[in-house]
């Protein structure tokens, strides 16, 4: 493999990993934020409860989000230098108001979410998680922002020395893809939380088998999960169809990728979703393909026979191969099918819920509905790295959309065996962190919750 | 209104001043990152690791911030760096994850020794990094048209080495200056002939490396041999030296031990100082400057205005989290609530 394709897997890899977790904090967060204020509101201990329980588990996601978070923005210098250079001053600019706007935000009111709950009243500390749950969606949003600019680059020109030069700057922040993608993945990383909160609870409900008042903690989290996935799923499958409407209006080539949609219909017939295709890698078709008729042409026109551009109305150079069509294809099934997967568990959560099924007494009579909870922790998140790599990969041969190849933003001069000896430590290191990040999750959970009462505020010194 | 050619000197100086803030917040960390790789017992290293205190993970952020800066208002020196620099940059950031992550799980409990060990070696990679980045800097980089242009090795010379052995004790000094101010450090024979070898080596190789610098290539040599800026460097190279002998007097005397650490911080204030201008207004030796390296002008005062009001405000979060948690590293770490 030549430093380019080193490169791309490592970017690939780190950016895998990373966003699993910031994904968390802004679950975790979210319902620690709820927990905080409905206790803080009602009075009652057991929202309390909840909150210091999934803290313990927020800290470690903050804690290994931030670690792998640093080469991300590292290797924008180290392996991609070009695109560094002829960018940044969009780009890099928009990665520093994240540090500098979000990030510190963030690192800052932990201290006092973490540590503060003696040292500040109970109204500051809501505060302070609050600002540490916004910082993590600040954050994101600029993370977004600066991503959407490369699939939308609005706002810039190049200079005469292949220098980005932003015109405006409103143009380049929110670019047609922003919001919607800004909401699609917010949206994504609660609901991903959901499921996993939920999935642990289920696993706690069944390695305590007899403490009846943790089972109870854990399935109250359980339902406060479903009460918010009601909500979430449904908003979900709404801001997909919008980010599929932005993309065929904006980057055409993705949505033929992702479909392997290789002719354009001219023919006023409907192109179909197919459920399973395999591509010619040397001729423009599928060599097998079934699939539900007009389905891509009534999800991308709002009309059973309009027409869809096909892959080979694209200049050979100008879209992607065939393999990273592929990959698109099957991230997008991922990610579509996942979701709905997500939607029936969220229902038979639900129905459970009402039949009265979900306390300590009744939940052993369901053994089976508790270990698919556990078998879907990993599924929301699955769905939005599918997502992700269809945006990125889809996105080929381009780094920012029409505007700098991929094959042209890679650092000159730097020597393959370097570059693949440093990617392995980042495999290895990431591998290693995320076997204790669930280690530790495991462990936290086998220690159960605490059921202490919250701790007065009075200042003073600290009782040890 | 401010004018155009004056935003890339102003960012300069922001950037500069954010890596300043970085080293002497994060500095004392990295010092004790190192020396908790003496060997000792463990209850002893975990006294000494949470001196580190609930605010660490703020005073990162001051490096990455910096490097948001350094990617925004100078993408070429961002990337050049970064590129001719890959081995050492890769390993900041390799021993930045290890040293987050470790001190997070060192907390936790389980398996102690081998987070501590990991922290250490976090710290270690992160302190190396640095002083091959800073050494390889200074000692030149090639350039052609905005791209580097050298080999991925280009950085080592004796001079980096150099400044990787001055960079590593004068962590050190500051680690064990941090640990004398914030707890009541063991203070034993060892610690002051320790601190003083320290003092010794760091002060050895960081002048040994100053006359390894390329001599021709840049303005360095020129600032140091002619007034005015002669004089004004000689002036600070004074101060150095009588600062760094206040700082012998007191370790040796064992008196006054709460000032070794402020002068740490003069020392590391004025060196810093004098290095700039040496170079100025170069950001990498010995072709390129800031004024070549900037972004255009709309860039540099949109980040003016859209981050520079907010710097205050995160050194207010800065201060505000000292303020909570001020009486925080002198009651008995070991034994404080820690949330949960």
């Amino acid at each position: 493999m030549d430093v380019l394709t080193l490169s791309r897997v490592q970017f690939a890899v780190t950016a895998i990993f990373h966003i699993i977790f910031p994904m968390m904090s802004i679950g975790i967060g979210f319902y620690l934020f709820v927990m905080e204020a409905l206790w803080l509101w009602t009075k009652r201990e057991a929202f309390y409860h909840q909150l210091r329980f999934w803290l313990r588990i927020f800290i470690l996601t903050f804690a290994v989000g931030v670690a792998s978070g640093i080469p991300m923005a590292f290797q924008f210098g180290t392996n991609w230098a070009r695109f560094a250079t002829s960018t940044g001053s969009f780009f890099g600019n928009i990665l520093g108001l994240e540090t500098t706007v979000a990030f510190t935000l963030e690192a800052s009111f932990l201290g006092i979410l973490i540590f503060g709950w003696r040292r500040v009243s109970r109204g500051m500390h809501l505060v302070a998680t609050g600002l540490v749950v916004f910082g993590a969606s600040l954050s994101a949003f600029w993370i977004i922002s600066a991503n959407s600019w490369m699939q939308i680059p609005h706002g810039v020109h190049m200079d005469a020395a292949g220098r980005v030069v932003v015109d405006d700057y409103a143009a380049a922040i929110f670019n047609p893809d922003t919001g919607i993608t800004y909401a699609h993945v917010m949206v994504s990383a609660i609901e991903a939380t959901l499921f996993l909160i939920a999935g642990i609870s289920a696993w706690a409900v069944m390695h305590h088998r007899t403490e009846q008042r943790t089972r109870a903690f854990f399935l109250q989290s359980m339902k406060y999960v479903l009460a918010m996935a009601i909500v979430v799923t449904n908003l979900q499958f709404a801001l997909g169809d919008l980010s599929g409407q932005a993309i065929a209006k904006h980057q055409p080539e993705k949505i033929a990728a992702m479909e392997l949609h290789w002719e354009t219909n001219t023919d006023g017939k409907g192109v179909p979703l197919f459920l399973f295709a395999w591509p010619s890698f040397t001729e423009s078709r599928n060599v097998v393909q079934f699939g539900i008729p007009n389905l891509v042409s009534l999800i991308v026109t709002h009309s059973r026979h309009g027409e869809v551009q096909g892959i080979t109305s694209f200049p050979e150079n100008d879209r992607p191969t065939v393999r990273e069509s592929a990959l698109a294809f099957v991230a997008f099934r991922t990610m579509a099918i996942l979701a709905v997967v997500m939607f029936f568990q969220m229902v038979a959560g639900c129905y459970y819920w009402a039949r009265g099924r979900l306390t300590p007494e009744r939940i052993d009579a369901h053994p089976r509905f508790l270990r698919i909870w556990v078998w879907t922790i990993p599924i929301g998140f699955l769905a939005a790295e599918g997502g992700w790599i269809v945006r990125e990969v889809g996105r080929q041969p381009w780094v920012v959309y029409k505007v700098m190849r991929t094959a042209d933003a890679v650092s000159p001069n730097l020597n393959t065996a370097t570059v693949a000896i440093i990617l392995l430590a980042i495999v290895a290191l990431y591998t290693a962190l995320f076997w204790v990040f669930v280690r530790f999750v495991r462990k936290t959970v086998i220690e159960g919750p605490s059921f202490a009462s919250p701790p007065s505020t009075q200042a003073g010194p600290v009782p040890t | 209104m401010i004018e155009d050619s004056a935003l890339p000197v102003i960012w300069f100086f922001i950037i500069t001043g954010e890596l300043a803030l970085y080293a002497l917040l994060d500095g004392a960390n990295l010092g004790i990152g190192l020396l908790s790789m003496l060997p000792q017992p463990e209850d002893r290293r975990e006294l000494m690791l949470h001196t580190l205190g609930p605010i660490w993970n703020a005073n990162e952020t001051w490096l990455l911030v910096a490097a948001g800066s350094l990617f925004g208002a100078f993408p070429a020196v961002y990337a050049i760096m970064l590129n001719a620099l890959y081995v050492p940059g890769m390993a900041i950031v390799i021993g930045l994850i290890l040293r987050a992550v470790s001190f997070e799980f060192y907390d936790y409990g389980e398996g102690k020794r081998l987070w501590g060990d990991a922290f250490g070696a976090g710290s270690l990679l992160t302190v190396l990094g640095q002083g091959a980045l800073f050494g390889g800097l200074l000692s030149g980089i090639r350039v052609e048209g905005q791209q580097f242009a050298g080999g991925p090795f280009d950085w080592i010379s004796p001079m980096t080495l150099l400044v990787m052995v001055g960079v590593f004790f004068s962590y050190v000094i500051v680690g064990y200056a941090n640990l004398l101010r914030k707890t009541g450090y063991e203070i034993a024979g060892e610690t002051f002939s320790r601190i003083l070898g320290a003092g010794v080596i760091a002060a050895l190789a960081l002048a040994g490396a100053s006359f390894l610098l390329p001599r021709e290539e840049y303005s360095f040599l020129v600032r140091w041999t002619t007034p005015p800026t002669s004089t004004i460097l000689m002036t600070i190279v004074a101060f150095i030296v009588a600062a760094f002998a206040l700082l012998i007097w007191a370790v040796a005397t064992r008196r006054h031990v709460g000032r070794i650490y402020p002068l740490c911080l003069a020392i590391f204030g004025m060196a810093f100082a004098s290095v700039l201008l040496g170079v100025y207004p170069l950001m990498i030796p010995p072709s390129l400057s800031l004024f070549d390296a900037a972004s255009p002008s709309n860039t540099l005062r949109f980040m003016l205005y859209g981050i520079g009001p907010l710097l205050p405000i995160v050194l207010t979060y800065n201060w505000y989290l000292a303020h909570v948690f001020r009486a925080e590293s002198k009651v008995d770490a070991r034994t404080r609530a820690r949330g949960y």
